[in-house]
């Protein structure tokens, strides 16, 4: 691959990074496993960068490559993801942790989204980007409606989260 | 206000700072070894094809004994007929796997790739029954040519027949026993390996229901 390429794709990504790290964040719970689901993104990325046309915008085209390989391609045993139960987590959060103030609802959500298993997770986080169902539902290769559905439910578990 | 909203709110106002990289930070991780599974599945793959054709091939190539008895069984085209036979069969293989692999793209939609990765598993597990079939097939078609054809065996069929109930039994356990082996050995990899995929595509499977 020759440099000119290397050089436009590492701009891109030093521009961009956010959106990577927004995915690490959510799919790792410390610095080690933040930094290598990092490393391995930035690899998928690199890889299929020279299919990438420009009819997409670079960060969509993000957004479908790094959650594909946080959910999919990525496998270090050290990156512990939990994903039990919501239920189980509104329980111990709630007898825990919960407060009426923004700030506590706010690390109460944080909380139970990090526990959400790793498709909701996905769908949580392109809710939160700002992507419609229609991007939600090509991204995931599941239907609009599925999704708008799925959506639904996770919000009204953390209604319950918050609202007991 | 709904709670998601409250939570992009907060989401989209804090950068992560913590984690932030320069360019020359960025540089030297594109030429960092990747861990993904599709590329440990393809060493797999590899391991899986080679460990069978040195599995057929080294017993003709280093035992005399082996080839004579070969020999003897099948006549010259009979020899060359299955060796082309098994060959296209590997090379069939090959192909299927390869164009497998071409077709796991990260950039396609998380089912699609999951699907595609599942597929090329697939394709890899078809080659393991092939191969443990085969090997079933041989040590029957073996046993029975002994007893129809070879000397020593001959002599051996004049003891009692329980002896020889005994060795059909001893044979069918070991050849049973081989072959779960390699069967849990592989469930156990791909098991291990594809344990979280398989877990997330049945969950979109579920949202389709």
């Amino acid at each position: 691959m020759n440099k000119e390429l290397e050089h436009s794709f590492v701009e891109l990504l030093e521009k961009h990074q956010n959106i990577v790290h927004k995915v690490c964040r959510l799919y790792t719970n410390n610095y080690d496993a933040h930094n290598d689901l990092f490393q391995e993104i930035t690899i998928q990325l690199w890889r299929a960068y020279p299919k990438f046309r420009g009819d997409a915008k670079f960060s969509t085209w993000m957004y479908r490559v790094g959650l594909n390989t946080a959910i999919t391609l990525y496998r270090k045993s050290k990156r512990t993801i939990n994903t039990q139960d919501f239920e189980g987590v509104a329980f111990k959060i709630k007898a825990e942790d919960y407060d009426n103030t923004q700030e506590e609802q706010l690390k109460v959500l944080y909380k139970a989204v990090h526990q959400l298993n790793d498709i909701e997770k996905a769908l949580v986080f392109l809710y939160l980007e700002d992507k419609d169902y229609r991007e939600i539902s090509e991204t995931l290769g599941i239907s609009e409606v599925n999704a708008r559905v799925k959506m639904n439910r996770i919000k009204t578990k953390l209604r319950t989260i918050l609202n007991p | 206000m709904d709670e998601l909203d409250l939570l992009k709110k907060d989401w989209n106002k804090q950068p992560d700072n913590s984690h932030r990289l320069s360019v020359n930070d960025i540089y030297p991780m594109l030429h960092k070894k990747s861990s993904s599974i599709v590329k440990t599945l393809f060493y797999i793959s590899i391991a899986e094809l080679v460990f069978w054709i040195l599995l057929n091939i080294i017993p003709y190539c280093y035992s005399n004994d082996y080839r004579e008895k070969m020999d003897l069984v099948f006549n010259r085209h009979m020899i060359t007929a299955i060796t082309i036979i098994s060959y296209a069969v590997i090379l069939l293989f090959i192909y299927l796997l390869f164009k497998s692999y071409k077709s796991i793209s990260v950039t396609d939609s998380a089912k699609k790739l999951m699907k595609s990765i599942i597929n090329t598993r697939k394709i890899i597990k078809y080659y393991v029954i092939y191969n443990l079939i085969m090997v079933f097939i041989s040590t029957a078609f073996g046993i029975f040519y002994s007893i129809n054809h070879d000397p020593q065996f001959a002599d051996f069929l004049n003891h009692s027949k329980k002896e020889i109930i005994i060795l059909i039994l001893v044979s069918i356990v070991t050849v049973g026993v081989f072959m779960a082996i390699i069967w849990l050995f592989y469930k156990l990899i791909y098991g291990f390996l594809l344990k979280r995929l398989n877990k997330n595509y049945k969950e979109l499977e579920k949202l389709e229901v």
